[in-house]
């Protein structure tokens, strides 16, 4: 026999006012964290871009208008890091999406052993700290004693300055930021290939398709949301991943070769302690990637194939 | 600002005499420390892997030994990052008591952070005690509007160190160092050509400046340049001094004997034997002997100056300033910082970091650096040079960051980026003065 249980109106109706708040509530320190961290300071740099300031509580901030927009766009080096950042987006396309699509394929059909291998070997630049392997690759890019060079001048080359070059600094650095980058688009792309039901392949192989075939007509468009994905992050935040070799290796030079907007924005702030002239240069950012990232986003659910 | 302004103004001068007798008048820091306190000390050394760290911390110690009641706190901080360092903290209310800053940002320490004066926290009598026997034009770099914000402490000129060796082997005498531009252009071409190593480098443009202009602007004052006209209101790099000093380091650049690079390589290749000439901190010093030792020849020459005119060395480096202003924690921080700069701190500085001693009594004193001096001569030409320092002009107001850096990009795009030397600096000296306050 079962007994009902009828509770009182009062506690019914609580409940189902808890119950409606419920969602809410849970949704809260997820929405907490996203306005205190994200969209205050976004307002509050929008804001500070309009002022003169240096961040002491002591010192009023002065209100400027749009002078610090004129300001950094009269800066040379400004425009050169604008051009620069779309260099970075360009350089690293081809290796942080290009290149492990290559590796991921090819080495799907090894034998289990060695392909592990070679994905770990491809993974570890991953796990080194940047500041770490930004240190060594300077040593192994000197010109005087650097093994790069040194097997250069083996070879008969005269020594590349690479980093204290102003051509070939921002190349290098690109170098540097994709090498590190290849193990996480890989692993993504190997994790994306492998879901490929493998009965496609084996029916396409039965009709006679050759291994350049499959690639063409099964794998790539089976993996075009992948890709298209890692294109879009790349574009949007590849300039951002080479700051860190930017910082320790070049600070931003030679002749302002190497800076993008993400560390010019930086410099601004903590260089030179003018936080009007960084904020203006990251609501720019923000409109400029804000943009972009909309066109992308359609693009991507344009031109996505989906299995299902 | 507001406090000096409060304090200058006479109404409230006699307002605040009249209301209390003591503030305006008397000393802020108490006379002696009775009791336990504990002192942040901000210093910039300790955050330096090697000579510097370790030379502070036994400073610090040998006076927290001397001073039983008194605990230092060091905290390391970049250099580069003290100023903003300090600030954050202010602004997170967490006020340090003691600072080692570097001289360019005194006018903003003392206009900005609440920096204390030292004739307001301690009786003149004892300030006049501890100063005698320091270098008078020491003292004054830490002086503003005739008050004494910050205390000489680490202190160093530009000086020429040469690899004595490759002299030698490109036919040059090493007891003759150049002596003014053109024997140094003259000596790195023989040295690149005959040895293949690098001929001249310096803290002085591009990587090398590493963010600072105060080596730079001794070279340009030992031509008659300057950064900075002498009422502070105007910047002067299209100055025609200026201007043919910079174009003196291009033609260096141009006939292949100074390289663009990072500081630290080029400290670097001069350590490894492969650099004929530096010109640097003198605060170099016991880095690069430690390790030239065993491997080469390392000499020091004086600053080359323009033509027969003897250079203009600026100096660079920091001085002490107190922040506090707890009158206990203000006669802590004083206690420290007379102890840092006294014989026994200087000693310890010179000899094993490499700064000058600002008390030239103690060089000839076997008691403290005699002995030192005699194993390491390399610290005389240091010493000479410092009857012609002048001081390195801290650009004035909130952007003064923003301006030494417009300068030095200028700079690097004249002498290593192949611009027109005039075209730069003059567009640079436009945009800059925009920065000066108003």
């Amino acid at each position: 026999m079962t007994s009902t249980f009828t509770p009182s109106a009062a506690p019914r109706l609580a409940r189902r006012g808890i119950a409606r708040l419920a969602p809410w509530l849970f949704l809260l320190p997820a929405a907490l964290t996203f306005v205190v961290w994200v969209y205050w300071p976004l307002l509050d740099a929008f804001r500070l871009s309009f002022y003169e300031w240096n961040m002491l509580p002591r010192s009023e901030p002065r209100f400027v208008g749009m002078e610090n927009y004129a300001n950094i766009f009269e800066l040379s080096k400004f425009s050169q890091a604008l051009k620069n950042t779309v260099i970075y987006i360009v350089g690293l396309l081809p290796i942080a999406v290009l290149i492990p699509l290559a590796i991921a394929i090819y080495t799907q059909d090894l034998p289990e052993r060695s392909r592990n291998i070679y994905r770990a070997i491809i993974f570890v630049p991953m796990i080194i700290a940047p500041v770490v392997a930004a240190a060594v690759w300077r040593w192994l890019l000197d010109p005087s004693y650097g093994l790069v060079n040194n097997w250069l001048g083996a070879l008969g080359f005269e020594p590349v300055r690479f980093l204290f070059d102003a051509d070939t600094a921002i190349w290098t650095i690109i170098f540097i930021t994709g090498w590190k980058l290849i193990g996480f688009s890989t692993l993504i792309l190997s994790a994306a290939n492998a879901n490929i039901n493998p009965s496609l392949i084996e029916a396409a192989r039965m009709d006679g398709a050759s291994n350049w075939q499959i690639i063409r007509d099964i794998r790539l468009p089976l993996l075009s949301s992948t890709i298209l994905f890692l294109t879009m992050i790349t574009i949007l935040l590849g300039a951002q991943w080479s700051f860190a070799y930017i910082v320790v290796l070049t600070q931003g030079g030679p002749l302002g070769s190497t800076t993008n907007i993400f560390h010019i924005l930086w410099d601004f702030g903590f260089s030179s302690l003018s936080v009007g002239w960084s904020s203006a240069a990251a609501i720019i950012l923000v409109l400029g990637f804000g943009a972009l990232a909309f066109v992308l986003l359609r693009l991507v659910d344009r031109y996505s194939f989906h299995d299902n | 600002m507001l406090r000096r302004t409060l304090l200058g103004g006479l109404p409230a001068l006699m307002l605040s005499a009249a209301l209390l007798p003591h503030t305006a008048m008397a000393q802020t820091a108490a006379p002696s420390v009775d009791a336990p306190v504990t002192i942040s000390f901000y210093n910039y050394n300790l955050a330096s892997a090697g000579l510097g760290g370790e030379a502070t911390r036994k400073l610090i110690a040998e006076f927290m030994e001397a001073n039983p009641n008194i605990i230092v706190e060091g905290v390391a901080v970049g250099s580069q990052d003290m100023a903003s360092r300090l600030q954050a903290d202010m602004a997170a209310n967490r006020i340090p008591d003691v600072a080692q800053v570097v001289f360019d940002s005194l006018a903003f320490v003392a206009d900005n952070l609440g920096a204390v004066a030292l004739e307001d926290a301690i009786p003149a009598d004892e300030l006049a005690a501890h100063f005698e026997g320091m270098i008078p034009a020491g003292l004054n770099l830490g002086r503003l509007d005739d008050k004494t914000y910050a205390l000489a402490y680490t202190f160093s000129t530009p000086v020429l160190f040469y690899n004595a060796d490759l002299f030698v082997e490109a036919g040059l005498d090493p007891d003759n160092p150049p002596r003014n531009w053109q024997e140094v252009r003259d000596a790195a071409a023989a040295i690149a050509e005959t040895t293949g190593a690098g001929g001249f480098n310096g803290s002085l443009a591009g990587g090398g400046a590493a963010g600072f202009d105060w080596a730079l602007q001794g070279v340009l004052l030992s031509n008659g340049g300057g950064v900075l006209s002498d009422d502070r209101a105007t910047l002067t790099f299209d100055d025609p001094a200026t201007i043919e000093a910079v174009q003196m380091l291009r033609d260096l650049h141009e006939a292949g004997i100074y390289e663009n690079m990072p500081s630290e390589v080029m400290i670097e290749q001069m350590n490894s034997g492969r650099m004929g000439m530096l010109l640097t901190t003198s605060a170099q010093q016991n880095t690069l002997i430690r390790a030239a030792e065993g491997q080469y020849d390392l000499r020091v020459a004086a600053m080359p100056g323009f033509g027969d005119r003897a250079a203009v060395p600026t100096n660079s480096g920091s001085g002490l300033v107190i922040l506090s202003e707890d009158p206990v924690k203000q006669r802590a921080a004083f206690e420290l910082m007379k102890f840092l700069t006294s014989e026994r701190g200087y000693t310890i500085i010179t000899s094993e970091i490499g700064y000058l001693p600002l008390r030239p009594s103690i060089v000839d004193d076997p008691a403290y650096l005699a002995d030192w001096v005699e194993a390491n001569p390399l610290v005389r030409p240091n010493l000479a040079q410092l009857e012609r320092m002048q001081p390195w002009a801290a650009y004035p107001g909130q952007s003064y960051r923003q301006i030494a850096r417009i300068f030095l990009d200028a700079v690097e795009l004249a002498v290593f980026g192949g611009a027109d030397v005039e075209q730069t600096l003059t567009a640079a000296q436009s945009q800059a003065q925009s920065l000066m306050p108003r």
